[in-house]
């Protein structure tokens, strides 16, 4: 028979099921929930580090000695002084009359009127610093093109509380914009604790990333759709309105709806830069929270939460809708910065890419060389190691209370390393969930995403009573270390981060591959192995990279953790030193700019010499 | 590849050929249905492909056959009905258990691995057979498809028919008990198409393995198969082997399907010779297409007033000859090389022959009645 000679490839092994060993049943049945079992341990590690904790904090918003009330939030809804003239909306007011109030000359914006209308100023810089860019980006050829692509993602990790050493630096009393004035001969400016500064400092942020996912959907724009509408009778500029615009647009959308729902939510920017006189609604829950006032930093907490949820929500829903899906087969081919000929045409746009170009480089080198410039400058103006020598002897001398260097450098590399090897198995596996179809499925993602829209405050603080005060289970008491709390907590932070690099890779593999590997014999968690992680290894790495950056930068629940004496990190250092002297801050924002550049050259080596293992 | 492979083919294929024996068929669809929501992708499906057979679903996209495919693999489960291989059941089994070698229109090459450790991927979970190193197995692979030196080479390097190739090694490579090829060739330009057809049809001979083929392409379906389902909206509307599809298509959908065909439709007006219970006598009948009064043969049950469709095939339509013979236009003919695709209009009715010779302006064409074929079970 021809069974020959396939029984023999095969082994010879009778594999029909029903003479299929127990045992192999069994294995299968194990291999099946191999997956199951690294969800339900990622599950519980999200459930004890970001929904019990946050579910302690917001719960007190509501309950009150024991009763369920919603007066807490009635209270906060009717006080001027957190939502301005619309309060008096909600405390029954005409609405005509709030109108009129808030069309006024003196109207009052309220802590959360101030909130959305700094976002919405900043989404507005970013959006207008950001389209040049991804304009330069994707239609011009240059050299260090690519490189510039890459970097746009550096701002958006960058410690955010060094940015605003950075700002301080450029921007302060004797920052380096009035030095340069006063070389000039004009009057000093002072833009510290202005909204200037804020929304600047926000555009240093977002403009990158509108710029970044415009470019992305600027380059999937296919050239031939182009070339039919100029076929058919378009201008280029009609064809760019009617062609490329309609496929660019969404994502400058996306840009804006994200760069909004972030500034909303900023806390370390505003704080250094704003202090408590321009304090955002993240800044006043950590004040409530510094206050002990628990049960109204919880309600204001939701406010933000909800806000920022809706207006997520609310692009999202636009999102599908206008989804265009349209993979460019042949993108649109980019031109030389050099014009071909002298024509108005040629000339204007490159003359306008140069006048953007020595904004933004100003912009986004400024805060940075400042910083770097201020940590050697002297109060006289003369170039010193006198700040570097002070963290030295700090370092040396310095009582237990205060803040030393070393320790910091080891904290924040210890819980960078801890959270990135934390985070990334969760973001791998959440990826994997969410990548594969069945009912559920979004709520999966959205559980997951959650912790991108909480506060870091209320995570902190809730870390901080939840765990670090400890917990009575059973008759049983347990108790996390302030360290393995900010651990867990830059693992949730960063965690989502891993998801996204790498679930875009697993959701674009062809499914043909994973089924080809199960065809061949492999279960469905080695394919995962052999086939899928092989795969998206790239953005396994960036994840990491990702993780650890997010953690080294994080500030905003870092600092209600390490309340302690021992568990402080570089954000945490420069914060402590930049409301006394900003010297030994630069200082040390320059180290941890060090520490920074060199972890991602490191992860950068790990992961390329493992590809593909 | 030894000759006892050779040997083996040969007792494959007399016994395929043979009359339906006790075994149970190697693989077999028992009122099978898979439902997306409220659509059936393939609607209560029954078939049973023959241990050693070439059997190949073909049909228009949208048809059923890349998931009647899928259900066999495992990478689908019916929503109804029962998948079996050699008369077990396979509900529940994941592909990676089934023993079936998959090959994918888009070939799915692992990048990150070489040729040959595509090749070899499979004897992870699966013994090369013994005497046989695992390094020996992919070697023995790619001679088979004629690739021995690309083991070290990097599947981006390879040209659309040889990944085609590779990734046929690698479906072979753990000696899989089935094989399935889901649009294999559909990438590869036509004359590759019609070399690599040969080549598959030759290692699945030597190999003897049963094989389930998904094409769209009925002229690929004939040339390479024992026998072809023609697919239809989620259902077979013919299984049988090629010649029989061609010649005596089971339904109008099938006689268009499958190659050129001309078809008409029309009511009996008179029944002619093999009175009842003359069985072997021929029968003719006249159907009055268009007021023209065509003869064609007929079995008994054909009565006067019924209305019956039947097609001719374009080589039976001669010029000038023939029993029933019309007079119709050239309206465009189409040079093929060997014969000219000549469509006519006779009556707002487009008939296509094939000549030798150019033809043009008012000519009349005929065919025998024993050249037309009646389709069975057409409601026209």
């Amino acid at each position: 028979m021809s069974d020959a000679s396939r029984g023999a490839a095969s082994g010879g092994a009778d594999d029909s099921p029903a003479t299929r060993p127990l045992r192999e049943r069994v294995a299968r049945r194990l291999r099946g929930r191999l997956l199951t079992a690294l969800a339900v341990v990622t599950s519980a590690v999200l459930v004890a580090a970001f929904y019990y904790p946050v579910g302690t904090v917001l719960i007190e918003a509501v309950v009150v000695d024991g009763v369920a009330t919603l007066a807490v939030f009635a209270e906060l809804l009717r006080d001027p002084f957190y939502f301005g003239e619309l309060a008096r909306l909600f405390a029954g007011e005409s609405p005509l009359a709030v109108a009129r109030a808030l069309l006024g000359p003196d109207r009052r914006l309220g802590i959360v009127g101030f909130t959305a209308y700094q976002a919405a100023l900043s989404t507005v810089a970013s959006v207008a610093l950001g389209l040049p860019a991804a304009y330069l980006l994707a239609r011009f050829e240059f050299p260090g093109r690519r490189t510039l692509r890459s970097l746009t993602i550096v701002p958006f990790v960058l410690p955010s509380i060094m940015v605003a050493v950075g700002f301080v630096a450029t921007f302060g009393a004797n920052g380096t914009l009035n030095r340069v004035l006063g070389a000039l001969g004009l009057p000093p400016v002072d833009l510290m604790f202005t909204l200037q500064a804020i929304v600047i400092a926000h555009a240093f942020y977002n403009a990158p990333l509108v710029a970044r996912v415009t470019t992305a959907a600027w380059e999937s724009v296919d050239a031939s759709a182009v070339e039919t509408a100029r076929s058919l009778g378009a201008g280029p500029v009609r064809a760019f309105f009617d062609v490329v615009a309609p496929q660019v647009y969404p994502a400058v959308l996306t840009g804006a709806a994200l760069t909004f729902v972030f500034t909303f939510g900023t806390f370390p920017i505003v704080l250094a830069l704003g202090g408590f006189e321009l304090a955002t609604v993240e800044v006043f829950v950590y004040r409530l929270v510094r206050d002990l006032n628990y049960a109204e930093a919880a309600a204001l907490a939701i406010v933000e939460l909800l806000i920022s949820l809706g207006v997520l929500l609310a692009y999202l829903r636009y999102e599908a809708r206008n989804a265009v899906s349209s993979r460019g087969v042949r993108p649109l081919p980019r031109k030389s910065l050099l014009p071909s000929t002298p024509t108005a045409r040629e000339l204007l746009p490159r003359a306008g890419l140069a006048v953007y170009a020595a904004v933004a480089a100003l912009l986004f080198l400024a805060p940075l060389a400042s910083m770097v410039l201020a940590s050697v400058t002297g109060g006289d103006g003369a170039l010193t190691l006198d700040h570097y020598r002070f963290l030295l002897d700090r370092q040396r001398t310095g009582a237990a209370f205060q803040v030393r260097p070393w320790p910091a450098i080891r904290n924040s590399l210890a819980f960078a390393s801890a959270s990135t090897l934390l985070a990334l198995p969760m973001g791998v596996v959440v990826a994997v969930l969410t990548t594969r179809r069945y009912r559920g499925r979004k709520l999966v993602d959205a559980a997951a995403m959650a912790p991108l829209a909480v506060s870091g405050i209320i995570v902190g603080l809730g870390l901080l009573r939840g765990l670090v005060f400890g917990v009575e289970i059973a008759g049983w008491r347990f108790a996390a270390t302030g360290a393995a709390a900010i651990v867990v907590a830059h693992a949730v932070a960063g965690y989502p981060f891993v998801v996204r690099t790498v679930a875009p890779g697993l959701e674009g593999l062809d499914r043909s591959l994973i089924e080809s590997a199960r065809a061949l014999g492999a279960s469905r968690a080695r394919v995962i192995r052999d086939v899928e992680l092989p795969l998206v290894w790239p953005g396994v790495v960036a994840g990491a990279a990702f993780a650890f950056a997010i953690s080294i930068g994080e500030f905003t629940a870092t600092v209600v953790l390490a309340t302690g004496a021992d568990a402080y990190t570089m954000p945490v250092a420069i914060e402590r030193f930049i409301g006394r002297r900003l010297g030994p801050a630069t200082a040390m924002g320059v180290v941890l700019l060090v520490v920074t550049g060199l972890s991602f050259v490191v992860i950068e080596r790990l992961g390329g010499e493992t590809r593909g293992l | 590849m030894g000759s006892e492979r050779g040997a083996d083919s040969t007792d494959a294929a007399g016994d395929s050929d043979g009359a339906p024996s006790d075994d149970p068929p190697a693989v077999e669809l028992d009122g099978v249905t898979k439902r997306y929501g409220d659509a059936a992708a393939v609607d209560d499906v029954s078939l049973a492909v023959r241990e050693g057979e070439f059997f190949t679903l073909v049909g228009p996209s949208g048809c059923g056959k890349t998931t009647t495919l899928r259900l066999i693999a495992g990478f689908e489960e019916p929503t109804t009905g029962t998948v079996r291989f050699s008369g077990e059941s396979v509900a529940g089994v994941p592909p990676e258990d089934r023993d079936v070698g998959v090959v994918f229109q888009n070939y799915a090459l692992f990048p990150h691995m070489t040729v040959g450790e595509n090749v070899g991927y499979g004897l992870n979970f699966a013994d090369p057979p013994e005497g046989t190193s695992r390094d020996e197995r992919v070697a023995e692979l790619l001679e088979l498809v004629d690739l021995p030196d690309a083991a070290d080479r990097d599947p981006e390097s390879l040209s659309g028919g040889q990944r085609q190739r590779v990734a046929m090694a690698r479906a072979l490579a753990p000696g899989p008990d089935l094989l399935l090829l889901d649009e294999p060739m559909s990438a590869l330009d036509a004359q590759l198409r019609e070399r690599l057809r040969v080549q598959v049809r030759r290692i699945q001979s030597e190999l003897g393995i049963t094989t389930v083929y998904v094409t769209h392409d009925q002229e690929e379906a004939l040339a390479i198969s024992d026998r072809v389902a023609v697919m239809r909206d989620g259902r077979p509307e013919q299984i049988a082997p090629p010649r029989t599809v061609y010649r005596e298509p089971s339904s109008r959908f099938v006689a268009e399907f499958v190659g050129d065909n001309n078809v008409f439709a029309g009511r009996v007006v008179d029944v002619e010779g093999g009175e009842a219970g003359d069985e072997d006598a021929s029968r003719t009948v006249g159907v009055d297409v268009g007021g023209e009064v065509l003869r064609v043969e007929a079995d008994e049950g054909v009565v006067s007033g019924d209305r019956l469709a039947f097609c001719v095939r374009p080589e039976y339509l001669r010029i000038g000859e023939g029993e029933n013979r019309v007079r119709a236009t050239v309206a465009s003919a189409e040079f093929l090389g060997e014969t000219t695709r000549v469509t006519l209009d006779w009556g707002g009715r487009d008939l296509v022959v094939r000549t030798r010779d150019p033809l043009s302006g008012e000519v009349v064409v005929g065919f025998d009645p024993e050249d037309a074929h009646v389709i069975d079970g057409d409601e026209a």
